[in-house]
């Protein structure tokens, strides 16, 4: 069966989430850096199971708080991807405050938190970070390199179907 | 035997003895005289140069013609680039005159079109199907000027689409030629008009008309859903009012759902729906 599902793609300026929209639909990455500018509409489409799900992808501008954005950028979302900068700490010191102003809204939205610039950082650090934030995240990823890019979209797509 | 003789005995001797001693040298200086000469001619005549140097250059030529993208691609791309960077001023004094002829050209072969088009019109003037229509314009107060404007550029339908008020998904759709891809238009309609009304509106108003080009994006809200319709040609206020009619009949005789979850089926039923009830509007105007 075709569905069609919303999921918008939260977070700060440059946490990648341009990137990763583009590493999932277009497959491509690139090191220029350009901010989004309200918002951009993406589609893929994937095949999960017996079911053909058209995902709408809402990039939206980032900010230190996205409160104040357009209530309808976000309404009738299915799903929500929260990307932060593991290389920033600043953006991910917010998470909580933001997730819940987002679940308040969106109370049936299936979110993933997800720690972006995985290749930024090396295995010390890495291992650091998941030792003091260990199951506060979902997926550790990469837009440059393609890690977990492709999986964090068909989880999330795994739970808007249920 | 006395002095002189003595001398010149001597000096026979020494001549001899040179002779003997440079004959070798004067062989081999002789030989890179000639050899000398030789090249001498060579390098003085033209003909033997391009002789000997052709086939180098041939060479060289050739190897540049096949390598030059890789060779000098790079480079002219930069200086090009940077040539345009510094001379924008003269590109565009260099540019405006094409582009002016262009639309010139653009601009007269139109205003021929239309200028075919009237005197077909004027031709139908005196023809009795004109004289009921001037009659029925006397009564709706439309003059003839109006009317043949209108009939020139007369409205089309060229898609239509059914959208989600809150998630921005595409509910339905019908499309004349199949333009774009009807779930990104959709979600970049419902983006711009949440960011107009967000940004410019205080009280509870929204965005009615997007305009682009020859286009117009018409759109018509309703309490869960809005439809938008795409239009070429010119709108008049009677074919928005005639639309906006249909479209509210169409909502009301269809029960449009586009609560969760949008599946095919429901896309589906509902284009099938637009497609049945604007068919009219739609054949009118093929």
């Amino acid at each position: 069966m075709k569905i069609s599902k919303k999921v918008i793609l939260l977070g700060h300026f440059g946490v990648g989430k341009t990137s990763l929209v583009k590493r999932f639909v277009v497959q491509k990455f690139s090191e220029e850096y350009h901010t989004t500018i309200g918002v951009k509409v993406d589609k893929k489409e994937v095949v999960i199971g017996e079911h053909l799900l058209t995902m709408i992808l809402w990039d939206i501008e980032g900010g230190k708080s996205q409160q104040h954005l357009p209530p309808s950028y976000f309404a009738g979302a299915h799903g929500i991807i929260y990307v932060f900068d593991l290389t920033r700490p600043a953006t991910w010191e917010t998470i909580e405050e933001e997730l819940t102003y987002f679940t308040e809204r969106l109370p049936k939205a299936y979110k993933r938190i997800i720690g972006n610039k995985r290749d930024l950082i090396d295995e010390v650090q890495l291992r650091e970070f998941q030792e003091r934030f260990k199951g506060s995240y979902d997926f550790l990823s990469s837009a440059k390199t393609g890690e977990n890019v492709e999986e964090l979209f068909l989880a999330l797509g795994l739970d808007m179907l249920s | 035997m006395n002095e002189t003789e003595h001398h010149l005995q001597a000096q026979a001797r020494f001549h001899k003895l040179q002779q003997l001693l440079l004959e070798d040298d004067r062989a081999v200086s002789d030989q890179i005289k000639e050899e000398v000469e030789g090249l001498r001619k060579q390098l003085v005549s033209p003909e033997e140069i391009q002789s000997r140097v052709s086939p180098f250059i041939e060479d060289k030529v050739k190897y540049l013609q096949d390598n030059f993208p890789e060779l000098f691609g790079p480079v002219l791309s930069s200086t090009i680039r940077r040539q345009i960077e510094e001379s924008q001023d003269e590109m565009v004094d260099a540019l405006y005159p094409i582009i002016g002829k262009l639309i010139r050209k653009f601009v007269s072969k139109e205003i021929e079109h239309l200028t075919e088009r009237i005197d077909q019109q004027i031709n139908q003037t005196f023809s009795w199907q004109a004289w009921v229509r001037r009659l029925k314009g006397l009564f709706k107060g439309e003059s003839e000027k109006d009317r043949i404007i209108r009939d020139l550029m007369k409205a089309k339908v060229e898609e239509v689409f059914i959208i989600d008020k809150d998630s921005g998904l595409l509910a339905g759709s019908w499309s004349r030629n199949a333009l774009a891809d009807g779930d990104m238009v959709a979600g970049m309609l419902t983006a711009i008009k949440s960011f107009v009304e967000h940004a410019f509106s205080k009280s509870e108003q929204e965005l009615e008309t997007i305009e682009y080009n020859a286009y117009k994006i018409v759109l018509n809200n309703f309490h869960t859903y809005y439809i938008a319709v795409v239009i070429s040609g010119s709108v008049t206020s009677e074919f928005k009012l005639l639309l906006t009619d249909m479209l509210l009949h169409f909502a009301d005789k269809y029960k449009i759902a586009t609560k969760d979850p949008i599946t095919e089926d429901l896309v589906d039923r509902n284009s099938k729906a637009l497609k049945a009830h604007l068919q009219t509007i739609i054949d009118e105007d093929q």
